[in-house]
């Protein structure tokens, strides 16, 4: 959908400067594509990426719901914001793997946490906060999930920070990160509000 | 191009800070509303808080203390009542609510004020819910109070500490003289109990049309304004960025890494 916008909006753009109404300015806008991942990779990519298409399929449930609850405009347009972004983010994470010929998700393991002394919250624990939470109540239930969702999504970046190879992916794991951060800063503010 | 070299260098102090402090992985928990000193942080409501900005779920210390850095160094910031933590305004009944990273088999929550114990809650060992809020009374104090909330986990020796500074009874930040006889002693602290400096102060705009008052738009809806991240965009609103024109396509209030990009066709259309 979106990339049909896209092209109708590069070829009308191209139509315009074949018209001649403008100047020859520096030509045509490049619609960017897709980033492609280098073929060299290596265990952790494979994993980091499995784990963040979980993560984020999680995550995309979580803030569908948000929208169809009463919540307030600033709520409303962060979660739609996230919604729209991670989409994208998952549909290259699918394609890099695919592209490697790694299955797209990784079972999940309850005990992958376990390790680290405590269990993790997963997207059914979620789901089932987010669901049972009505009224004024559902939009700190919400925030509150989706803070602690994306401090997670940071801890999984910093295992690719440290143990990625491909360029692409540490990239990737770098823009979680900071994307992440400045979300939760958002939302530390409406919850606190 | 520029945009791909960018993110890395951006995020090496960001990284390199949270590698210094160690393992991440036991971050667990803490108290997001009220906001604690540690959400304060991470919020960056309070600025040059160190490495606890980046982990504001990490306090965990061994049990028993009464502090708010869980007695660690790196976090020694927590503890510092020079401050000036903002002071949220609260009432005499209020709701904590959790950010909870992982659940862990929890044995009580501890609520404190002054070092006297003002609520606690036991859970005998459970693994607590996806999220976790307490209803606590703080009926018997007023004025400005700082709170000691403390999270004792089931099945280690350890605990997850937050401070919470509030002011207590009355909405505004200078509710009963009486209350407050030295105002002039803490400048800081009321004043900016509800900053206007959040996302969520921001006047919210009319909900409906977009072509309402141009005069009175977030500078981002001027068109050919270059992009700003902490600025609310409406459908519509355009910007230049990298030398190029986009239109909004969706309001949201602007992020670095929504900026325009492969990753945010959806936010923002090329004109």
């Amino acid at each position: 959908m979106r990339r049909i916008g896209f092209a109708l909006a590069a070829a009308a753009l191209t139509l315009l400067a074949a018209c001649g109404t403008a100047a020859p300015e520096p030509v045509a806008y490049q619609p960017p594509g897709p980033p492609r991942a280098d073929a060299t990779f290596n265990a952790t990519d494979v994993m980091f990426l499995q784990m963040m298409v979980t993560h984020h399929t999680q995550g995309l449930e979580m803030v569908k719901l948000a929208r169809t609850r009463q919540t307030s405009e600033e709520v409303a347009m962060l979660a739609g914001a996230i919604e729209v972004t991670q989409t994208t983010e998952l549909e290259v994470m699918r394609g890099w793997l695919n592209s490697w010929g790694e299955p797209v998700s990784a079972g999940h393991d309850p005990n992958a946490h376990a390790s680290h002394g405590g269990l993790p919250i997963t997207g059914a624990d979620e789901m089932a906060a987010l669901r049972a939470a009505t009224g004024a109540r559902f939009q700190t239930t919400f925030l509150n999930l989706l803070i602690g969702h994306q401090h997670n999504a940071v801890e999984m970046a910093r295992t690719e920070t440290d143990g990625g190879a491909n360029p692409q992916v540490k990239d990737l794991a770098n823009r979680i990160t900071l994307s992440r951060d400045e979300q939760i800063k958002q939302m530390l503010a409406l919850v606190a509000a | 191009m520029r945009r791909l070299i960018a993110y890395p260098l951006a995020a090496l102090g960001l990284v390199t800070a949270s590698l210094m402090i160690g393992s991440p992985a036991s971050a667990h928990g803490y108290v997001s509303s009220p906001p604690s000193r540690q959400a304060l942080c991470a919020a960056g409501r309070v600025g040059d808080c160190g490495p606890i900005q980046y982990e504001p779920q990490s306090v965990e210390g061994p049990k028993g203390q009464r502090n708010c850095h869980g007695g660690l160094a790196q976090f020694a910031v927590l503890n510092d009542n020079g401050r000036n933590w903002p002071a949220t305004s609260v009432g005499t009944a209020v709701t904590f609510s959790w950010v909870l990273t992982a659940r862990h088999s929890t044995s009580s929550w501890e609520y404190l004020i002054g070092g006297r114990r003002i609520a606690f809650f036991s859970d005998g060992g459970r693994q607590p819910s996806a999220t976790v809020s307490h209803q606590v009374s703080l009926a018997g104090f007023s004025g400005r109070q700082t709170l000691l909330e403390i999270w004792n986990i089931g099945d280690t020796p350890m605990a997850f500490y937050n401070c919470i500074d509030l002011q207590i009874g009355g909405g505004g930040p200078a509710p009963s003289p009486t209350a407050a006889p030295s105002p002039t002693a803490r400048p800081t602290a009321s004043p900016t109990a509800r900053p206007s400096t959040g996302p969520s102060s921001r006047p919210t705009v009319r909900p409906s049309g977009p072509a309402a008052s141009p005069s009175s738009r977030p500078t981002g809806t001027v068109p050919g304004t270059e992009w700003a991240a902490g600025t609310t965009y409406r459908t519509g609103a355009e910007v230049t960025y990298q030398g190029l024109r986009y239109r909004c396509r969706q309001s949201h209030t602007s992020i670095v890494t929504w900026e325009p990009s492969y990753y945010t066709l959806a936010l923002w259309l090329p004109v």
